[in-house]
Order: structure tokens, then C-alpha cells, then sequence
């Protein structure tokens, strides 16, 4: 009995999907009719496009038709209509409505007519674009040539890409940083040979704002051009991760954006949301391992357990918001390069990922047992607590949440999971580079352009016991990093060649800290408490933009808000920020206050001095006899404040600026 | 005034194209049709929209939706009134407003009442919960960051006029309880900030918005233009090639400049408006007149100190329209507990409330008529819901009462409509196509005073407005590989019976 009502439950649950994202019709192809093959009229028969003559190809001809049209919903583990695509024997097994296909006889096979839409209450495919005359046409020829399949090829849910370590062996060279080992033989197949690297100028730059988020000051700049010793870019990347304080507070940014932490923002201001700064901040102080980083956020301590209780918004929330559902959507995402968003409403279209991994996930942090809501209708059906990979292993379905939670941080942190890993290192390849080795960076079951790089650097990062600054050590030295900056240009994602670091834009807190060095003018004060590892309350050398909430000069550039996690930002300059850099009333003031403070620097000194040392603060470099002459003009002589003021925001506005070359 | 409105949709992306070329060159924010093809052409009855915001719940009964009257007597019973007003005339027969309205009564004909709007039921009623929802046709919260309807008419219509930024958000201050939550809404969310709101939170302060930086003058402004241009032509790095970043940002700034230029930077500066053409908006209006009421909680005489503040708004929203404005919201503004949010002493409050939007409601409407430009005009006046003396929510859908309601009402402070009420409200429309001197919808007329006709809910009112200016209520946005439609999941319908 239970057989035989199954298909009518199925055909409830899909009718009451009433999907967030497509309408209910699109998913109850197989079930409603109630015929299976139903012979063709003469009138339907003279209808169907002939077959073509020609031995039709599987993988050149069939595959693709299939692959846009079909799978969705028949194939990566879905069975609509308990029908699935993903083999020769299960399509002609055929679904609940019977047989699909009459190998030889297209006319009488049931696929046929579906396609050909001859009942319009019931068309294949139920979304999207029809099929063409030619593409049944070619259906027909393969259902009449007896379909024929690719040997061994199957539409079935694919292992996980990126889930297990690989260690690919490191290529002999004579380069000493193995990134470029291992892209010599990816260069070489590209035939790209690659440029010299770029002067120490341009290096320094992009080290000092890559690793610490400020520019070089300009004496440090001019020492460490002069130093003659061999390896004094690799000491110079040293140097800047030793220097903590400015380490964690430019790097605090990029974790606030995907741990959603702020000073401010819905939810605090009535205790559905707590902030983890604290926690946060002493963990990039102490460049705290990452496999206990994220250990710690998975199973956390009142300290930072504001990342899984999530934002508990007031009132009532569609069943996809609920704080477990948050932080099994957030954990997947941030730490697993893994989209579980429309998992959590009903089984995604997007990927393969169903509604039951999405609610097994979130049951870890359930206090009971979790019901499945499909878009916000129950379902009747119970998770039981599940990572979303059973193949880094079982959970303990222990009724204990404390127990729960510390299995799975131990599944998440544990050295066999290759995913962890890679998803950091990609995120770190995409900060330094512009583009990450998998793109989009939260899709991390897409195959790197260079799967042998990533690998590596994902076991190297592990063997060195997840030290976050050894990885961004490793990136930095390479030669790779330090070739020339390459032109974002329209580059479609499959012709992705790499050649160099993109030119990036400075982030919002990157641009105010940076104006923040040229005019001396930092904010006043933090806006929460954070003790140092030397026992202090808030002493930082500088009050950085990333330790107060975001103001409207920092909300033009850029600085999202943390609703929602954000793992990279866009770096498009819109209007509205340039507006607010024309005529916003902030950045004016820090320039009024950085004229004021070098001018009485400078009291009685010439123009051409003053001039001389704003480009070095904001270039890092001397002005040439053009720009030192146009900006002598602009300051006057005596120098006058406009003058001044002027002289920064124009600097300000350099693409040389804002840009990370 | 410069009033050319021949700027098509091609020239600004010309203009502006490189920006989005880049974000798209850079893989995000992946803001792209998703569904062209499906979706259907309609042809735009209006230009541009202006959206008339009555933050924190204006009461249907008080304002254009009048039910019995009872005067106040003292120890009165708090179920005895429906409405604290008597009701009007207005000049269609059938129609009648709340006292205080007069201005707008006589302009009825020019536009379509709604009575029927219902706010979805999203639980503990909460100003910002509901006023997300109103703005981006979604509950909150929602897992991609929800685009505002400024937002979303600005990526998908673009500017009218390229010197005027395409969705522009008035008389909001950000700086109030549930600030927070009003950011998450007044934002272009994932369409990403080139269509986000151009915030001008004091009205009488619009033209510093457009002006130089306080303090520089004109020349100045120039000249510093001018030396950016040569130290930028001088700079050695990065000054040949293509990159997108570069162009991006020397196109955003070109724009930038031009806009704070443009002669259409004049319709930002009011003090450019005759003196009796701003009375006729902010009656009794005194040159340089600061509305600076103190934001006292339950400070009974704010919304008295603040009338004429909407109506520099309002004048500022007509000065926009004319120049090319593609969207502008105009707010009473939303502060807890004031302006509309009556916890207590409604009735008083009202009455300034009324002051507020009265005349210049009206006269946008009239002026707006009298340049030829309220055809293509979509006027929108809106709240997020409306209040009950009473009822919390709807009748069958009761939720916690958040104002205490003596049985007996002594004291004046009890008398009028303080708690949040969702099963009716009013929206009206002007101009853009709508019907002339049209009632849609009906509430009973005694308590509960909810819907029992035709009722209208926020995915079928944006399809309206989208329909207006020729947007399917069916297009979507595609954000990490799904579809985002512009109405939730594609629901929403147009109601035709409101147009003409």
C-alpha cells in the first residue's frame, strides 16, 4: 500500500512546492497524466519533425539537449516524477507515468510527445525554453538509432569536486617559491612567458595594502628601495605580517563581511545578535590556526557563538531564515564554498543540493527534531542531523547538542577534509589576485583553472598547521604574485587565462585608512571594547576605519552592510561614490584637518617641499617635473589651505590611488 | 530651467555603460535578466514614479476612509469611535475624506483611491518589518540583500535625464531607533550601489547635496576640477591601456562632476523657487526656516514644529520631476513613536499630520497638471499600515497588543487610533495613467473596519506601479545563479481596474 500511495504523495509534495523562486507547475510533469503511452493521432503524427538521415552523435548531439533541457529536474540526483535521465537503463526504465521511450520507435515514445507539447497542460521541459523542431528532430534519429549512450557516462550526482585532499608531486625548477613551480608547466601550455616583476615600488604598495591595508609611509617605502639585499621582498612580507595590530584590523574587515559581525545593524539593538569582535579580533592577533578558528566558530564559546545563533529577526520568518537554518546555510558557505540558500525552501535548481542536506545541517543546532518546511509549508518528514559531506564522515546522532557540535567541528576541521581547506585558500588566491583559482568563489564543487595549484596550497596550509600567515607568506613571495598588474578586461569565465594580478580598487576601509595616513586623521574612537594580547583596552596606534561602524563615506566605497554574508565586494566605482568623494561632507573634513596638520608641519617651508611629501605619502614616489610644477600652482606660494586640501583630493582621486596596481 | 527630457535610456548608457561592463567583467554582482524572453513588453504609462511615504501607519479612518465620527467626551468608552474626525466632501460625489484634508479633497478627481490595502501578516507587528516589505515586495529577511523599488525601476529603466540621479530618496534621516532597519531596505541591495537611493534627508538642505563642499566656491570647485584633470593627465602609472577599474572610476567622477554642473543641479536648490510658490506648499513659509522640532519620545507638539517639511519635499520631488527625476520617494519620515506612528494622542497628532501633507499633496498634484506633467507622473501616496483604536493586526489574526487601551477613555491623550491595524489601509494614485476621481476597494463600516472588497496586497500593487512605467511584474534579476523577480516569486498582478 505504501508503494502504491507514494507517487501520489510525491505528486502532493510537488504540487504544494508553490516554489519562492518558480512557479508550481514547473514541477509535476511525469505525474499528471494518467495514461502512460498514448498512441499519437494521425493528425499529431504528421506533425513531429522527420528524423535526420545521419548517425547521430550521443556526446556531440543528444548530450547537450539533455544536459540544458532534462537533468534539472531527471538527472544530479533528482528523480521528478520518479523518472531520471542520469543512465541508458534508468531512461528506459522510464517514470511513474510509464515508459518514456520505445527504443527504435520515436513516434511511439511517450518523451516524444511530451516535448512536441501536443497537451499544453502537460510540456516538457515545464521551464524554460521549449525544444526546437531540429533538437526533437535529433531526439527522434537517437531514439530510432536504438540510443546509444557514452560508455560509463551517467547525469547522476558526481563525487564532490575539491572534497579530498591531493597532493600533487611539486615540479622540478629552479624557482624557489613552488607557486611558480607549479605554474611553469600551466604558463608553458598557455605559451605565456611570463613578465619580469614589477619594481620594489609597486611591490611595496601592493604588499603593505595586501597584508596590513595601509599604504607604505614613505620612509619605510624609501628604506626598503635602497636595501640591496637579496631576499628583501620575502623580509618584507615577513615584517608586515609580524606587525599584529595592523595585521588583525585590516583582516578584520574581510571576516566581519562573511562572519557577519558590526558594531551596528538589525538585530542588536535587542539582543537577536551578538557581536564577536572581541573574539575576533585577538584570534587575527594572535594569527590563531585556522582548523581552531573555525573549530571554535562551528562549536562555539559564548565568546563567538554570535556567528551560529545568527540574526534573530522579530516577528515571524519564512522557514528559511530560522537561526539554525541561518547558520547551516553560513557554515556551508563560508567554510565550504558550498550554496545552500535554496536547499533551505525547497531542493535547490541551481545545484544539486537538496532540502533534506539543508535541514540535516541545521538540525545539529536544533534543540529537537527538525521538521522539513518546503517554501514554508511542513512536510511532515523529520531531519536527522547530518553534514552536508557523509563522506568526511558519520555524524554522532546523539540527542546532545554540545555533543553534536563538537563532532562537527571535528568532521569540518579534521585534516581529511580537503574542502576546508581549499575554500580559504581560494579566498586568499581571489584577495591577492582579483580572481580566485575556482570562480565564484562560494562555488567550490567548480574545478579550479588550476586544480594542481590549489590543491597544493591547500596541503601545504594544513601541513603547516592551518597557519594563515604562512599561506599568505607562500602567495606573496611567489613570482606570480609579483608580476605585472593585468587590465580587468571582459574575460568570460571559461577563457580565463592567468596571467598576472588583476588591478584591484582599495576597499572602503583601505581608501579611509589611506586618506586617514595622508592627512593624519583617524576616527576618534573604537566603537566596541577589544583588549589586546598585551592586556589593553582599544590602545591601537591608529583608530582604523574597521573598528567603527560604517559611515557614509565608508557605505558609499562600498562597506556592506552585514546582513547577509559577503565574500567579496564589488570594486565597480558608481556615481553615487564618486558624489559622495566630489562633495561628501566627511571626506572634506578629513582633508581640511590634513591641510591644517601640513601646513603647520610645513610653516614657512616652500610649496615645492610640501608638494614633494604629499605625493610621497599618497604615491609613494617623487612627482615628476610636470605634476610638481601643476601641483606647486595648486598650492600656491605662500602655500594657501585650499591649496592643500585641493592637492590631497586630487591625489585621492588618482586611478594610481584608489587602484591596487 | 532646463527641461530636457530627450535624454534617452541609450545615451546615459553610454555614459555610464563601462561601470556596469566592469562589474560584469569582474564576475559580480552577477545583476543580469535571467528570463528576457518570458517576459512580457508593456508599454509605460509613466515616466517617472513619486512615491508619497506616510511612515509609521497612518489610520484609514482618520485620514481617507472616514467611518462615524465621535467627539471626545470625557469617559467615553474606547470602542465607541471609528473615527476622531468628521468627514468631508471631496470633489468626487461619492468619496469623502477625514476633516483636515481639504486640499486634497478638492483634487480627488484627479486620481484613484484605494481603500483595500492590506500589509502582509508577518507576525509582531514592527514599523521597519513591514515597511521592508512595502518597499521590496518581500518579507524579511531574505538570504540575497532585497533591492528597494527605487532600486529597481533606477537598473531597470535607468536615469531619465543622466544629470539626475535615478532614484532619489527624500526627508529620511538615518540616524534614529531602527535606523538600522531602515538601511536594510533603502539600499539597491544586490543590483549593487550604482542604483542605490541618492539620499537627501533635509530638504531645505538639498542643494549642498549638488553644490561643492561646503565652504568652496564655484571657482574653486572648478579649478580643483581642473588640476584633478592635469595631475590625472601627468600621473606615469596607469594612464594608457584599459583597464575597467580605471575607466570605471574616471567615468564615475566625469559623472560625478557633470551632475554637480548640470543645470539640472538647479531644481536641488529651492531657494530658486518664488516665495509664494513655496507658500502655496509650506503655507505661512519664512525664508531659511529650519524645521528642528526635538525628537522627544511622544513629544506631542513634534509633528506640530515639523509641518512644512514635507512640503519642501514635496516641492523638491515637483522641482525633480521637471528636470527628468526617474523615481523619488518623498517621507513624512519614519521616527518611533512620531509623525504617524500615533502610540498616543492620535487625535492631536493628526491634526498636525494632516498639516503636513495636506497642501502640498495638493498642490504637486495641480502643479504637476498645470506643466503637462502629471500624464506621465505616477504619484503613489502610501503607508506601511493603518491603525485601529483597537484591533492590533487583523481581526483573525490576532497578535500582541503593544499600546495599552483604557476601557474608559478619560484623559485626551487616549483618544484616537493607536494600534497597529492591518486588514485596510490607503493607498492613492496620481497621474500616470490611472483612473480619474476612482474609489477601488471597500471597508466595513463598523469594526472591525476591514477590507470586504477588492482587496489589494503589495505584489499586486508594484505590478500596478510597474506596469506603469512598463516593467513585468515577471522580470528577474539573477543573483547567485537564481532568478530575483522584481514582484515576489513573479506573483504579482497588475490591477488593471486602476488604470484608464
Amino acid at each position: 500500500m505504501e508503494n502504491a500511495l507514494s507517487p501520489l504523495r510525491l505528486a502532493l509534495g510537488l504540487l504544494a512546492v508553490n516554489s519562492r523562486w518558480f512557479k508550481s507547475s514547473f514541477c509535476v510533469a511525469w505525474l499528471t497524466t494518467t495514461a502512460s503511452v498514448m498512441a499519437l493521432t494521425p493528425e499529431q503524427l504528421s506533425q513531429l519533425p522527420a528524423a535526420p538521415k545521419h548517425t547521430v552523435d550521443f556526446a556531440r548531439e543528444i548530450k547537450p539537449i539533455l544536459e540544458a533541457r532534462c537533468v534539472n529536474c531527471h538527472g544530479h540526483g533528482r528523480a521528478k516524477g520518479d523518472f531520471r535521465v542520469d543512465t541508458r537503463d534508468t531512461f528506459l526504465q522510464g517514470g511513474s507515468s510509464g515508459k518514456a521511450v520505445v527504443p527504435g520507435k520515436s513516434a511511439e515514445s511517450y518523451v516524444i510527445e511530451l516535448v512536441m507539447g501536443f497537451d499544453p497542460d502537460n510540456v516538457m521541459p515545464r521551464k524554460g525554453t521549449k525544444l526546437t523542431r531540429e533538437q526533437i528532430a535529433l531526439l527522434r534519429a537517437w531514439i530510432d538509432q536504438g540510443m546509444k549512450w557514452e560508455q560509463d557516462f551517467s547525469f547522476a550526482r558526481s563525487e564532490p569536486l575539491n572534497l579530498t585532499p591531493r597532493r600533487p608531486k611539486l615540479p622540478a625548477g629552479r624557482e624557489p617559491n613552488p607557486i611558480d613551480r607549479l605554474l611553469a608547466p600551466y604558463f608553458a601550455a598557455n605559451k605565456i612567458k611570463p613578465s619580469k616583476p614589477v619594481d620594489d615600488r609597486v611591490f611595496a604598495r601592493r604588499a603593505y595594502l595586501d597584508v596590513i591595508g595601509l599604504l607604505p609611509p614613505p620612509a619605510e617605502l624609501e628604506s626598503f628601495v635602497a636595501d640591496k639585499t637579496k631576499d628583501k621582498r620575502a623580509q618584507l612580507i615577513r615584517r608586515l605580517l609580524a606587525d599584529n595590530e595592523n595585521y588583525a584590523l585590516h583582516w578584520m574587515s574581510f571576516w566581519n563581511d562573511m562572519l557577519r559581525n558590526d558594531y551596528k545593524g538589525t538585530g542588536y539593538i535587542d539582543g537577536g545578535r551578538k557581536q564577536i569582535t572581541q573574539w575576533l579580533y585577538s584570534s587575527l592577533e594572535t594569527n590563531k590556526p585556522y582548523d581552531r578558528f573555525v573549530a571554535e566558530l562551528v562549536n562555539p564559546t559564548p565568546e563567538c557563538e554570535g556567528f551560529t545563533k545568527g540574526i534573530v529577526w522579530r516577528g515571524v520568518v519564512n522557514a528559511s531564515q530560522t537561526p539554525q537554518m541561518q547558520a547551516a546555510q553560513n557554515i556551508s558557505q563560508v567554510f565550504m564554498g558550498v550554496n545552500l540558500k535554496c536547499a533551505s525552501c525547497h531542493d535547490s535548481f541551481i545545484n544539486d543540493w537538496q532540502l533534506a542536506d539543508a535541514y540535516s545541517l541545521a538540525s545539529v543546532y536544533a534543540d529537537g527534531p527538525l521538521e522539513l518546511v518546503e517554501c514554508d509549508k511542513p512536510t511532515g518528514k523529520t531531519a536527522s542531523p547530518k553534514f552536508i559531506y557523509p563522506q568526511l564522515g558519520e555524524l554522532e546522532t546523539s540527542t546532545n547538542k554540545g555533543v553534536r557540535l563538537d563532532h562537527l567541528a571535528k568532521i569540518i576541521t579534521q585534516r581529511e577534509d580537503g574542502r576546508l581547506t581549499r575554500t580559504l585558500v581560494n579566498r586568499f588566491w581571489q584577495q591577492f589576485f582579483g580572481r580566485g583559482l575556482v570562480e565564484p568563489v562560494d562555488d567550490m564543487e567548480k574545478p579550479a583553472w588550476n586544480a594542481d595549484l590549489l590543491d597544493w596550497l591547500a596541503e601545504d596550509f594544513a601541513d603547516h598547521g592551518y597557519d594563515v600567515k604562512h599561506l599568505i607568506q607562500t602567495m606573496l613571495t611567489s613570482r606570480a604574485y609579483q608580476l605585472p598588474p593585468v587590465p580587468l578586461t571582459e574575460q568570460t569565465t571559461t577563457a580565463y587565462v592567468f596571467r598576472g594580478p588583476q588591478v584591484r580598487r582599495m576597499s572602503a576601509e583601505q581608501f579611509r585608512d589611506a586618506v586617514g595616513a595622508l592627512a593624519a586623521a583617524w576616527y576618534d574612537k573604537p566603537a566596541a571594547p577589544i583588549v589586546r594580547s598585551n592586556g589593553r583596552t582599544n590602545h591601537f596606534a591608529a583608530v582604523r576605519a574597521a573598528l567603527v561602524p560604517a559611515d557614509t563615506l565608508q557605505i558609499a566605497l562600498g562597506r556592506p552592510n552585514r546582513e547577509q554574508v559577503v565574500t567579496v565586494r564589488s570594486s565597480t566605482a558608481t556615481t553615487l561614490q564618486a558624489l559622495e568623494l566630489t562633495n561628501g561632507s566627511e571626506l572634506a573634513a578629513l582633508l581640511a584637518r590634513g591641510a591644517d596638520s601640513t601646513m603647520a608641519r610645513h610653516a614657512g617651508a616652500t610649496n615645492e617641499k610640501l608638494v614633494l611629501e604629499t605625493y610621497q605619502k599618497a604615491l609613494g614616489r617623487k612627482p615628476t617635473t610636470k605634476e610638481l610644477k601643476t601641483a606647486c600652482e595648486l598650492v600656491g606660494q605662500p602655500v594657501q589651505k585650499a591649496g592643500v586640501e585641493d592637492l590631497m583630493w586630487s591625489l585621492a582621486m588618482l586611478p594610481e590611488f584608489q587602484l591596487i596596481h | 530651467m532646463n527641461t530636457n527630457l530627450n535624454w534617452s535610456r541609450r545615451d546615459f548608457l553610454k555614459t555610464a555603460g563601462a561601470a556596469t561592463l566592469s562589474a560584469l567583467a569582474a564576475g559580480f554582482p552577477r545583476a543580469v535578466l535571467s528570463n528576457e524572453a518570458d517576459v512580457e513588453k508593456l508599454k509605460a504609462t509613466a515616466d517617472t514614479v513619486i512615491v508619497l511615504w506616510m511612515g509609521g501607519g497612518m489610520a484609514h479612518t482618520e485620514t481617507f476612509d472616514p467611518k462615524r465620527y465621535t467627539p471626545f467626551k470625557k469617559g467615553m468608552s474606547a470602542d465607541s469611535f471609528l473615527s476622531t474626525f468628521p468627514s468631508i466632501d471631496t470633489s468626487v460625489d461619492h468619496i469623502k475624506f477625514s476633516a483636515g484634508l481639504e486640499r486634497m479633497a478638492s483634487v480627488m478627481d484627479r486620481g484613484t483611491l484605494i481603500r483595500s490595502y492590506t500589509a502582509g501578516d508577518l507576525g509582531f507587528i514592527l514599523h521597519s518589518r513591514h515597511q521592508y516589505q512595502w518597499h521590496t515586495g518581500y518579507a524579511p529577511p531574505q538570504t540575497v540583500a532585497a533591492p528597494h523599488l527605487g532600486a529597481i525601476i533606477a537598473r531597470t529603466l535607468g536615469p531619465l535625464n543622466p544629470a539626475v540621479p535615478a532614484f532619489i530618496n527624500i526627508g529620511q534621516r538615518f540616524d534614529n531607533g531602527e535606523a538600522e532597519e531602515l538601511k536594510a531596505f533603502t539600499t539597491a541591495g544586490f543590483l549593487g550601489s550604482e542604483y542605490g537611493p541618492f539620499n537627501i534627508p533635509f530638504p531645505d538642505q538639498a542643494a549642498d547635496t549638488v553644490r561643492p563642499p561646503r565652504g568652496m566656491t564655484p571657482g574653486r570647485f572648478e579649478d580643483r576640477n581642473k588640476f584633478y584633470k592635469k595631475l590625472l593627465a601627468a600621473s606615469p602609472i596607469g594612464t594608457h591601456g584599459s583597464d575597467y577599474q580605471r575607466e570605471s572610476l574616471l567615468r564615475s567622477m566625469d559623472n560625478a562632476h557633470r551632475l554637480l554642473s548640470s543645470p539640472a543641479a538647479k531644481a536641488f536648490d529651492l531657494s530658486l523657487e518664488p516665495l509664494d510658490s513655496i507658500r502655496k506648499y509650506v503655507p505661512g513659509y519664512q525664508p531659511g526656516q529650519k524645521f528642528e522640532a526635538k525628537r522627544d519620545r511622544f513629544g506631542a507638539k513634534y509633528e506640530d514644529e515639523m509641518v512644512g517639511r514635507f512640503g519642501l519635499g514635496c516641492l523638491l520631488a515637483r522641482r525633480l520631476t521637471e528636470v527628468g527625476a526617474r523615481f523619488v520617494e518623498v517621507t513624512t519620515e519614519y521616527i518611533p513613536f512620531l509623525n504617524w506612528d500615533t502610540h498616543e494622542n492620535g487625535h492631536t497628532r493628526l491634526e498636525a499630520m494632516k498639516k503636513q501633507i495636506d497642501a502640498p499633496i495638493a498642490q504637486l498634484v495641480l502643479d504637476l497638471e498645470a506643466r503637462g506633467l502629471l500624464d506621465r507622473t505616477l504619484m503613489v501616496l502610501a503607508s506601511e499600515f493603518s491603525r485601529d483604536a483597537l484591533i492590533e493586526g487583523k481581526p483573525d489574526k490576532k497578535v500582541k497588543d503593544q499600546v495599552e487601551v483604557p476601557e474608559k477613555v478619560e484623559d485626551p491623550k487616549h483618544y484616537g487610533m493607536h494600534r497597529h491595524f492591518t486588514d485596510a489601509g490607503c493607498v492613492l494614485l496620481y497621474g500616470g495613467g490611472v483612473k480619474k476621481g476612482h474609489l477601488h476597494g471597500l471597508t466595513a463600516d463598523e469594526r472591525p473596519c476591514k477590507t470586504i472588497k477588492d482587496r489589494v496586497v503589495i505584489e499586486d500593487l508594484h505590478a500596478s506601479i510597474f506596469r506603469a512605467v512598463g516593467i513585468s511584474p515577471k522580470l528577474a534579476y539573477e543573483i547567485e545563479k537564481r532568478p530575483f523577480y522584481v514582484t515576489r516569486d513573479g506573483e504579482g498582478e497588475p490591477i488593471n481596474e486602476l488604470f484608464a
